[in-house]
């Protein structure tokens, strides 16, 4: 079931926390106002680690909801390891918000010194697995709690690679016992760039290890389809996550909008759809 | 000191005089200190936070920050816009459940107003006086008879400062040294200022009130750069009441220079943080958030003509 090195308590599967949302400061008080709500994320880099949290947070765990920082600068997949600094803020704003879990991208965002700005996917090759495995662990070293892993969506494919992403997620959780943080936008945006059928990669993946799952939105551009965060979940996205939870439910999933908020009503709408389709309760 | 010299001017001494003096000048200022704990105490027992974001704003910053906050939320809801030349106008649908002040607002952009000239119209200023009153009467904000008695206590500064010159003429024409009384003097003109100066819209009961408001409110500080699309009219309305004029160009700069706000500040009270620092600066605040109010058309051009 679990990998062998996975330390702490086991909360991501044994706790049910049903739908949340990516608490931004922008739509701090809608988060705020959500009653049902019992798990949000945090972009680790927003979280002072000894300063004041973010206006909303405090509010957020004094009502006992359970806050997950999400890490975006790590760069799990560099060739070089994750800076000593980084590593340091990620285990402390975890523990400032007494997270159960932490999560990062299989991606890489700096190379050679040179900042990308964004999430680069990686070739797919044995290389990649060991540098990935290699970061994974040093940052576990320094955590108190799991880690979980999120694949990205990747517009191309390296030419080189040598194994299918299936194989390739398995194989970097085998090696480090980490969890995963399943994207369904991103699984459905790679399966329709790509002509494939994301089912394919559903049945290939460890869905027990899944530790919670990001429901975005996305919009097609000159016929590729760009995992955008900043418009509403599409319908075929809402049917992967059904399909998804008929295999094996995950304990969370949850909206992540990093943009274009539209208003209130249409944001609750979609955390409404997304209960539907998980068969969880609303929490609107 | 002066030597206790034939020929005291009026008859009393310098130093005499110069205690008397300041001893005036010190019973002043703690009588109109009592008198205004007295006179801006308020209704203990007064809700702030029933209150509506105009009412709000009319506490926070008088009838300025009241109208913006108005013309904050009838933009975000896309029913007001700006002309070519500047003057408002409408872009849509009065929404329902508006205020007085709304609906004078709303009515007056009909009217192609300027936002400045915007309470020369008379129903606006019905609707501020009607605004103003329901405030005062609920122990709120001050009335305007405690306002004015306040200040009254500048007319005593007046009178010493005045009772000064007399004797600093006196003295010169005596020969008399006049350094100290000089230095008297100046003190007293200070304290005729502070005593003249713009007596507080709101009562100490709604200080603590607003405090918490806008503890609550905090989502909506320009800091976070909120997405008013998100929580409509009346989260921009509220932005506008707890943040000041900074909340209007952050929610829509283009519409917020075109309809030339002033960048107000709010009043400051408690933990005063963000709000006051924005007032009157240029390009720091504002322009960071991206996305528009509610309505549809960004931007000045939703009006025709």
């Amino acid at each position: 079931m679990t990998g062998p090195q996975v330390t702490g308590p086991r909360v991501s599967t044994a706790t049910s926390y049903g739908v949340g949302i990516g608490w931004r400061p922008e739509i701090a008080g809608f988060v705020a106002g959500l009653p049902g709500l019992r798990f949000a994320e945090v972009v680790a880099e927003s979280v002072h680690a000894h300063g004041d949290l973010p206006s909303g947070l405090t509010q957020l765990l004094d009502r006992g909801v359970t806050v997950i920082p999400h890490g975006v600068r790590l760069s799990l997949g560099g060739a070089e390891p994750v800076e000593a600094a980084r590593l340091e803020h990620f285990a402390a704003a975890a523990r400032r918000l007494a997270a159960p879990l932490v999560s990062e991208h299989i991606a890489f965002v700096r190379a050679g010194g040179v900042e990308a700005g964004h999430l680069l996917p990686l070739p797919r090759s044995r290389e990649a697995v060991d540098a990935v495995v290699a970061n994974v662990k040093l940052v576990q070293s320094t955590l108190d709690v799991p880690i979980a892993l999120e694949p990205i969506a990747a517009v191309f494919d390296w030419p080189d690679d040598e194994m299918d992403e299936a194989t390739f997620l398995t194989r970097i959780l085998d090696g480090t016992g980490a969890l995963l943080l399943l994207d369904v936008a991103n699984v459905y945006a790679n399966a329709r760039n790509r002509g494939t059928n994301p089912l394919d990669l559903l049945d290939g993946l460890p869905l027990d290890r899944v530790a919670y799952v990001h429901v975005a939105g996305g919009a097609e551009h000159d016929g590729v389809y760009h995992d955008t965060h900043t418009d509403a979940v599409p319908r075929p996205v809402l049917e992967l996550v059904t399909a998804l939870c008929e295999r094996h439910r995950p304990p969370a999933l949850m909206l992540e909008r990093d943009g274009d908020y539209p208003p209130a009503a249409a944001l609750r709408t979609e955390l409404d759809a997304i209960a539907i389709a998980a068969d969880y309760p609303a929490i609107t | 000191m002066q030597p206790v010299a034939t020929g005291d001017t009026w008859g009393i001494p310098g130093p005499t005089f110069l205690l008397y003096f300041l001893g005036a000048a010190v019973l002043i200022a703690i009588a109109a200190l009592v008198h205004r704990r007295i006179l801006f105490a308020g209704d203990r027992a007064a809700r702030v936070d029933e209150l509506g974001p105009q009412q709000i704003a009319y506490l926070n910053g008088g009838e300025q920050l009241a109208l913006y906050s108005a013309l904050g939320g009838l933009r975000a809801a896309g029913a007001i816009a700006t002309a070519a030349d500047k003057t408002l106008c409408q872009s849509g649908p009065l929404p329902g459940g508006v205020t007085p002040l709304d609906t004078a607002v709303y009515n007056a952009a009909g009217k192609q107003f300027r936002t400045r000239e915007i309470r020369d119209d008379q129903w606006v200023a019905a609707a501020l006086l009607q605004l103003r009153t329901g405030l005062e009467q609920s122990g709120l904000a001050v009335p305007r008879d405690s306002q004015r008695a306040a200040r009254r206590w500048a007319l005593a500064g007046v009178a010493l400062v005045v009772l000064g010159f007399y004797r600093l003429v006196a003295g010169v024409q005596n020969q008399k040294p006049i350094g100290i009384l000089v230095v008297a003097i100046m003190a007293a003109i200070v304290l005729t200022l502070l005593l003249n100066r713009k007596a507080r819209i709101r009562t100490r009961a709604a200080d603590r009130g607003l405090t918490a408001v806008r503890r609550n409110h905090e989502h909506l500080s320009p800091r976070q750069s909120p997405s008013y699309a998100t929580y409509g009219a009346a989260g921009a309305a509220m932005g506008v009441a707890l943040f000041g004029a900074a909340s209007l160009y952050t929610m829509d700069p283009a519409f917020a220079e075109e309809a030339e706000i002033r960048r107000i500040g709010t009043s400051s009270f408690g933990d005063s943080g963000s709000a006051s620092s924005c007032g009157g600066s240029s390009s720091s605040c504002g322009s960071s958030g991206s996305s528009c109010g509610g309505g549809s058309s960004c931007g000045g051009g939703g009006c025709g003509g």
